[in-house]
């Protein structure tokens, strides 16, 4: 859980990049954060991953309160999260496999681990065959995609996409979208920065509007309701997958990926088809 | 493993600076290397020079029958520090520089020619007493001074000195270049790496973690530069023992008796100058968190 009590942040020169927020966020929420550039939305990440600490206020996750976190311990809290970043941010002499590999090895991941997690990463993204590629080779939408295997190498309880769909043509936007929804509905909570508004209407969440510094709009209420009828209609779609993923902390990788990977490709054909 | 792989990498990508720190390295440890067997030498000299305890007393010019210099040579004796008096003729002294002056002038040198003084050579039983002694020896009459091998003991100890001040300077300063250089590299080869520790930074990887392979760095910087120094100081000190040799015949420290303390010492040295310089600038890098490691 996430939660900003009465969260300002001034930098040196004074500007203020968000003024006196209060904020809630649960776990397992999709949350849109959306407004112009200068809005205060990539400050609002910063501090939730403390990269910055806010002037005044506090900023809490998964209740600790990060204004007395000391620094020795930031990197525990970051494993507790994936970024993807608009830019990708691959390292390109290493190969798919090797940049989400590079991300469980830099947090002490054993290697029998890391040779089981990335291929289980890998298929979820739909880049199993890839895993010896280097990233220039591939898509904009692929490395996005790689970029997101590697958020969940370390099984994040939380990921925070900064425009991930930026560098992507909206094709494969929705693929990456689609992604993220599935990390969802696996119980991870997911943070989204766009300012696509097509995304934002079509992916149901819940959005929260910023502009100078402020929230001007976040639509939590309509958001729960929204997301109740819309599990309730997709129950049949989705039929199993739900108990899958809720029983994902007793299963094994290998015992659930390929009905997850299965279901995952099914869904992306089909949103594809109606488009 | 994987730290030492990341170091060597970082070596690797980084060559030109890495020679160039190594390099820098060497020069500063031959030097200091140089300097310091240099003084161990002369401190052995003096050492034997002092051992042997023997001064020359050296008689009026105007002394030239060996009678006269013989009752010089009894009041010698009769001092009370005074432990040994040997005779040492005008002819012997002149016999030694034969060599030196060519039989011709040699032989022209000889009997009323020769320019050299009767001298004898003296021992002391209290060295401490040496200033006094001597006060007692110059005031006999018929001596015209005392030359000894305290003197050179003295000057080559007041070289040493001046060395070893010296070189305590020049290997301050070049432990400071050093230092700076090898941070330099490390920065350069954290710079060029930059990116990848933005990404090991927003993953969580520990500052430990992102630290250790240039730690790593310098220190592999450092024992290669110590074991290239070693072994190029084998060579250097043979040119210095000639060196030496070429001044004043004494016996010097055989280089294989102090390899081991070399060694040891260079590659000690070099490697915490090495991990010194490393932490000094991945310290400056990680200060910089959340303004550019993560690059948002």
């Amino acid at each position: 859980m996430i939660e900003f009590i009465n969260v300002s942040k001034t930098f040196p020169e004074g500007n203020h990049a968000v003024e006196n927020i209060n904020l809630k966020i649960e776990d397992g929420e999709f949350v849109f954060i959306v407004g112009p550039s200068g809005a205060g939305k990539s400050t609002m990440l910063k501090l939730i991953m403390r990269e910055e600490t806010p002037s005044e206020g506090k900023v809490i996750v998964n209740g600790r309160d990060l204004t007395k976190m000391r620094r020795s311990q930031v990197p525990y809290l970051r494993r507790t999260m994936g970024i993807v970043f608009q830019d990708f941010r691959l390292i390109d002499k290493m190969t798919v496999f090797e940049n989400v590999a590079f991300a469980m090895r830099v947090t002490g991941t054993k290697q029998s681990v890391i040779k089981k997690r990335v291929p289980y990463v890998l298929k979820l993204v739909g880049l199993e065959r890839m895993g010896t590629r280097h990233p220039s080779e591939l898509s904009g939408g692929e490395q996005q995609r790689v970029s997101l295997a590697r958020a969940l190498a370390n099984e994040p309880s939380l990921i925070i996409a900064d425009e991930p769909t930026g560098n992507v043509d909206p094709k494969r936007s929705y693929e990456i979208m689609n992604l993220l929804k599935e990390v969802n509905k696996m119980g991870t909570t997911v943070l989204v920065v766009t300012h696509e508004h097509n995304l934002v209407t079509k992916f149901n969440g819940r959005v929260i509007k910023m502009k100078r510094g402020k929230i001007v709009k976040d639509t939590a209420e309509e958001y729960y309701k929204e997301r109740n009828k819309k599990e309730r209609e997709s129950e049949d779609r989705f039929a199993g997958f739900d108990e899958i993923s809720e029983n994902k902390t007793e299963t094994t990788y290998s015992d659930n990926y390929d009905e997850i990977h299965e279901r995952v490709n099914r869904l992306i054909k089909d949103i594809e088809n109606e488009n | 493993m994987y730290f030492l792989k990341e170091g060597f990498k970082n070596m690797a990508h980084n060559r030109m600076m890495t020679l160039a720190s190594i390099g820098v390295l060497i020069a500063g440890m031959l030097l200091t290397g140089t300097a310091a067997l240099f003084s161990m030498n002369v401190k052995l000299m003096v050492e034997e020079v002092g051992d042997s305890n023997v001064t020359t007393v050296y008689l009026d010019e105007s002394i030239t029958a060996e009678a006269d210099a013989m009752a010089i040579g009894d009041e010698l004796s009769k001092l009370g520090n005074v432990l040994t008096v040997d005779f040492y003729s005008r002819d012997d002294a002149i016999e030694e520089y034969r060599e030196e002056l060519g039989e011709e002038i040699f032989a022209n040198m000889q009997g009323e020619n020769n320019p050299l003084p009767h001298a004898f050579k003296v021992t002391f039983n209290d060295l401490s007493k040496y200033d006094e002694t001597v006060q007692q020896i110059m005031a006999i009459e018929g001596v015209d001074s005392v030359g000894n091998t305290r003197d050179v003991a003295n000057k080559l100890t007041s070289l040493n000195e001046t060395i070893t001040n010296l070189s305590i300077w020049i290997v301050i300063a070049l432990a400071v270049i050093s230092l700076f250089i090898i941070s330099n590299t490390i920065r350069m080869s954290m710079f060029s790496r930059r990116f990848e520790i933005s990404i090991m930074k927003s993953v969580g990887a520990t500052n430990h973690f992102v630290r250790v392979p240039f730690i790593i760095e310098g220190m592999m910087i450092g024992l290669i530069s110590g074991i290239i120094a070693s072994g190029a100081m084998y060579f250097i000190y043979d040119i210095l023992v000639s060196a030496i040799n070429s001044i004043f015949v004494f016996n010097t420290i055989p280089f294989m008796s102090v390899f081991v303390y070399v060694a040891v010492g260079f590659i000690v040295a070099g490697m915490a100058i090495g991990v010194i310089g490393g932490a000094i600038s991945i310290r400056k890098h990680l200060k910089k968190e959340g303004k550019e490691v993560l690059n948002w």
